[in-house]
């Protein structure tokens, strides 16, 4: 067939009334003139009509010949069958709306959830060639990786011909100023192959050159997408401006292209230029991101850069020779087995949601096309095939399901506009959760799926039954298999509830747990937010020291105040710090996670003392050295030292510098042991920290901690402004209070539990929908013999339970798969628990109860309805 | 059907049609049947309306161009013509019958 014909016979589909009328006109035209030619050779006008059909031949033949020739049969059949399935949806509009929208809510929970599978796990990470893009990190014991130093740095981008590119990063933040109130901005310090590893496009001028991280050289700033629209209004000669960071007037050499960057907090990079002693010292500080050669393969990267270590280790202590160098994928450090694990789990509960939307969709083809074997009945008695029957009732089907899809996408674009906002800090800034064409491409994938899945059984069952049989007898008694099938169906869907349910509650009592957990620390009342002081205004630590009292005790003359702390960490966000202890007698370091704390600290957060003292405002710089540590590292220091009342003990710790990062390890007093306070996220260990004073070892960065009397939102503007009285051009940062603070430690484990949650909810819905359709379809299917029973005798109350049981029947052994099921999927629960055991009893106990009440609420409104039967109607009625 | 009335092998209609419609300019239906049926005489058999599906066949190739007029019993009809390009096709498909029967009778020959 040529094109041509082809697009001459789609053509032929849309126009189908007109071609068969003019057909029609022509082939009386041609009787016409043969009956008249006829008539001519002197035939009688009866017999000229006869032999002018003769010699046309059959006109519905041609008729037909014409239709195949001149289109393609099958797609009309199918518009006819689609226009049908249309007209039926229009004819019963409850039983549509019923199957579309338990279609859009499996749908559509799946379409957004595939949405968020799709861009953090399966499409390529938004950058060019992203496989060969790697994060390079010194393992100092197996199992263990750590921020590389500047030395070792500089060896490997000069030793590792692997890389086609190396570079290392760390971030910052400084404070936007003379544009208005003052703002702090997130940036990355980074060495000028930084934009040739992420290959990144610029919208306007260029990124970094080679030479502007090397000493002298000017400051120079890259902007994001995102930092130019939000905060230089996307002025386009933003290459002619020189904001203020930091105090520093800096050249704005680039603007990014709108992208991936945009999702993520950095607002700005800025070179990265090491000072003479950063790049001597050994101080683990920097992140390092490699793009392989082309054609270098991890395995020979990692093999090059552990011959490179070996060759600069040699003469190394031996703790440092047991090193090694890891060296991971981009994507794989982007998404982490947790977050991998989390999406998988949720993606499965979800397809499950899926399948019992299903079984509900084929349960309601099965009751409706129950009603419909008179009508099909006739039309096979007519002659047409079953295959054709078949084919028709899909294509009606098919018609519900897109409609169903359709209304899925409404819903799955309604979820991830809720639900993505929320999600955003869990999913790596690469992710970009959107509708686009591969998820619209699933949605149509899974609603034809589902057509296939939740109609081929009903559509076979409809149109292979006993036909026959249906025309002969009015409508009465059960139909024995096909009630069989829908409470199979309905059995299934409560075995899959029963799954999802049992997996929410264990999930929600995990939660609860971690919830329950002490923090160590006060909550109540209490907000924190951060201070970055610049550099070039704070050029000592003195000044920083000075500013911290100060702020102090401003703050703690405002009021509505009760306590004010300043500390480098806040609890249950971990402490990024780690440092080395040396005792006396003890060869090897005690590796301690290390926090700078003003004299308010312990008591804003209500941290008991357990021996010694705290820090106190004598604890200056000049005055002796003193540490408090907690309960962790003392119980550390007796298991390794033999140290059994460390207070008033003497050690060595050793501190960062200020701001040039020079270590030094000065002797200080063990002065105190506090309780622990949680570290790190609820349900992980609680690491050895030591405590030191702020005014000895100060940090530009800081945590201010308040303790409020009454709400402590209201008292803001009154921190704000104290803080202003002592250094106007300062943003504050990261306000949260602390219940949100440990509400955020606790996302790993409560979004889980929120989305299953949800998940299960639908489940429990949908499940109580079709055993509530089955079991009513059963009552009217019956009612006649309820009726005769009632007649004989049977009390209502006899009706009522026969029916209940029925639905509870059901329900049990339904139960009895899901347990099944619960103790098949115990191995994947178990990574996501906290000190619940996947088949805790309480919670399978109670998804128990809950699927069983769902069954008794199902089965009650049917009993009851079999219960008010009145014998003499129904009899009447049917007799 | 009898054994000396062959029906019209496949793909010939199209041929005939083509042919008639060169030789006899622009026509309807009813007349080209008829011309097909006079020219071939009782030899074949011929269902009148069978032209009509091939027809539709032609105009969608192209090959055929179609025109309202009136019948001689004072009917609107559509009158056939042959196209640039049908005319070219029919030159070809000539050729390929021509190709093909002389294919077929050197085989008749050198096998008898």
């Amino acid at each position: 067939m040529t094109l041509r014909r082809g697009v001459g016979r789609l053509v032929a589909l849309t126009c189908k009334r007109r071609l068969d009328r003019e057909l029609e006109d022509e082939i009386l035209a041609h009787l016409e003139l043969a009956e008249r030619d006829a008539v001519a050779r002197g035939i009688s006008p009866e017999e000229a009509r006869r032999t002018a059909r003769r010699s046309f031949g059959g006109i519905e033949q041609v008729k037909e010949e014409h239709r195949d020739d001149r289109s393609f049969r099958w797609i009309e059949t199918l518009l006819r069958d689609f226009r049908h399935g249309l007209a039926s949806v229009r004819r019963s509009p409850g039983f549509s709306a019923v199957v579309v929208g338990v279609l859009a809510l499996g749908i559509g929970a799946n379409v957004a959830m595939f949405s968020v599978v799709d861009a953090v796990l399966l499409k390529p990470l938004p950058f060019a060639e992203p496989d060969r893009m790697v994060g390079v990190w010194e393992a100092p014991r197996p199992g263990i990786v750590n921020a590389t130093s500047a030395p070792d740095f500089l060896d490997w981008k000069r030793l590792a011909t692997v890389f086609e590119a190396l570079s290392a990063e760390q971030s910052i933040s400084a404070a936007l100023t003379g544009r208005g109130e003052p703002t702090r901005l997130s940036g990355k310090l980074v060495t000028a192959d930084y934009f040739r590893v992420f290959a990144t496009r610029t919208q306007l001028g260029r990124t970094f050159t080679p030479e502007e991280d090397r000493p002298g050289a000017a400051p120079v700033i890259v902007l994001s997408h995102a930092a130019w629209q939000n905060h230089f209004g996307g002025d386009a000669d933003i290459l002619q401006r020189r904001p203020v960071l930091d105090g520093e007037a800096h050249q704005v050499i680039g603007v990014l292209a709108p992208g991936a960057f945009d999702r993520d907090e950095t607002r700005f990079w800025k070179p990265l230029i090491f000072t003479p002693d950063q790049r001597s010292l050994k101080v683990h500080w920097l992140t390092v991101y490699g793009r392989l050669r082309g054609g270098a393969t991890l395995t020979q990267a990692r093999e090059r850069m552990q011959a490179i270590h070996a060759a600069l280790t040699e003469d190394a202590s031996s703790e440092d020779r047991e090193a090694a160098i890891a060296i991971e994928p981009l994507a794989r450090l982007l998404v982490g087995a947790g977050l991998q694990r989390s999406i998988s789990v949720a993606f499965g509960a979800v397809a499950m949601v899926l399948l019992i939307a299903c079984a509900n969709v084929a349960n309601l083809l099965l009751a409706k096309g129950a009603t419909r074997r008179r009508e099909l009945a006739v039309r096979a008695a007519l002659g047409a095939g079953r295959c054709r029957l078949v084919g028709q009732l899909l294509t009606e089907n098919l018609v519900l399901c897109l409609l169903g899809g359709m209304a899925g996408i409404a819903v799955a674009d309604l979820l991830i506009r809720v639900a993505i906002p929320m999600l955003s800090e869990s999913i790596p800034f690469t992710a970009a959760v959107t509708l686009d064409f591969r998820v619209l491409a699933f949605a149509g994938a899974i609603a034809v799926a589902v057509a296939l899945l939740a109609g081929t059984l009903p559509a076979m069952q409809t149109a292979f039954g006993n036909l026959a049989e249906s025309l002969n007898r009015s409508a009465r008694g059960s139909s024995g298999a096909h009630s069989g099938m829908r409470r199979a169906i309905v059995i299934g869907e409560v075995a899959l509830s029963l799954v999802l349910v049992s997996g929410a509650l264990l999930l929600l009592r995990s939660l609860l747990k971690l919830q329950g957990l002490d923090t160590g620390v006060r909550v109540e009342n209490v907000i924190t937010m951060s201070v970055d002081l610049p550099i070039g205004a704070y050029r000592t630590p003195q000044q920083a020291a000075l500013f911290y009292q100060a702020v102090a005790e401003r703050l703690q003359t405002a009021p509505g105040i009760a306590q004010v702390g300043i500390s480098t960490a806040l609890p249950l966000q971990w402490i990024g710090n780690g440092e080395a202890m040396k005792v006396a007698g003890l060869e090897k370091l005690v590796r301690v996670r290390f926090k700078r704390v003003d004299p308010g600290y312990f008591r804003a957060l209500g941290i008991p003392l357990l021996a010694g003292r705290g820090i106190t405002s004598r604890d200056l710089h000049g005055a002796p050295r003193v540490v408090v540590i907690n309960e962790a590292l003392a119980a550390r220091l007796a298991d390794v030292a033999g140290l059994k009342d460390p207070v008033g003990k003497t050690v060595r710790v050793s501190c960062p510098g200020y701001v040039d990062r020079e270590l030094f390890m000065p002797e200080v007093e063990i002065a105190g042991v506090i309780r622990n306070e949680r570290v790190a996220s609820p349900g992980y260990p609680d690491p050895p920290v030591v405590y030191v004073p702020l005014a000895q070892v100060p940090s530009p960065q800081v945590k201010l901690i308040v303790r409020t009397r009454a709400e402590a939102a209201a008292v803001m503007p009154a921190i704000r402004e104290a803080v202003r009285e002592i250094d106007s051009s300062l943003p504050l940062g990261d306000v949260a209070t602390m219940e949100q603070v440990r509400e955020r430690s606790l996302l790993g484990s409560s979004r889980p539990a929120w989305l299953i949650g949800t998940f299960a909810a639908i489940a429990l819905l949908l499940t109580g929908i079709g055993l509530y359709g089955v079991v009513s379809h059963a009552v009217t299917q019956q009612r006649r013999e309820i009726g005769i029973r009632m007649a004989l005798g049977a009390r209502a109350s006899d009706v009522l339970s026969q029916v209940l049981w029925n639905a509870l029947s059901m329900v049990a052994v339904g139960l009895a798969f899901g347990m099944l099921g619960a103790f098949g999927l115990t191995r994947v629960m178990k990574n996501l628990l906290f000190e619940i055991s996947p088949l805790d009893p309480a919670a399978l106990t109670v998804a128990c109860v809950l699927m069983t009440l769902i069954g008794l609420l199902a089965g009650f409104l049917p009993a009851a309805r079999a219960a008010r039967v009145d014998p003499v109607t129904t009899l009447r009625d049917e007799g | 059907m009898s054994k000396q009335q062959t029906e019209v092998p496949y793909g010939t209609l199209d041929l005939l049609i083509l042919k008639t419609l060169e030789a006899m300019g622009t026509m309807h239906g009813y007349a080209i049947a008829r011309r097909i049926e006079q020219v071939w005489g009782a030899a074949m058999q011929l269902s009148q309306g069978s032209v009509y599906p091939a027809l539709i066949r032609l105009q969608q190739e192209g090959w055929v161009r179609t025109d309202w007029g009136i019948s001689e019993t004072n009917r609107k009809v559509k009158f056939y013509s042959l196209t640039a390009a049908g005319r070219k096709q029919l030159r070809v498909e000539v050729a390929n019958w021509e190709k093909a029967t002389a294919l077929v009778a050197r085989f008749l020959e050198a096998s008898s």
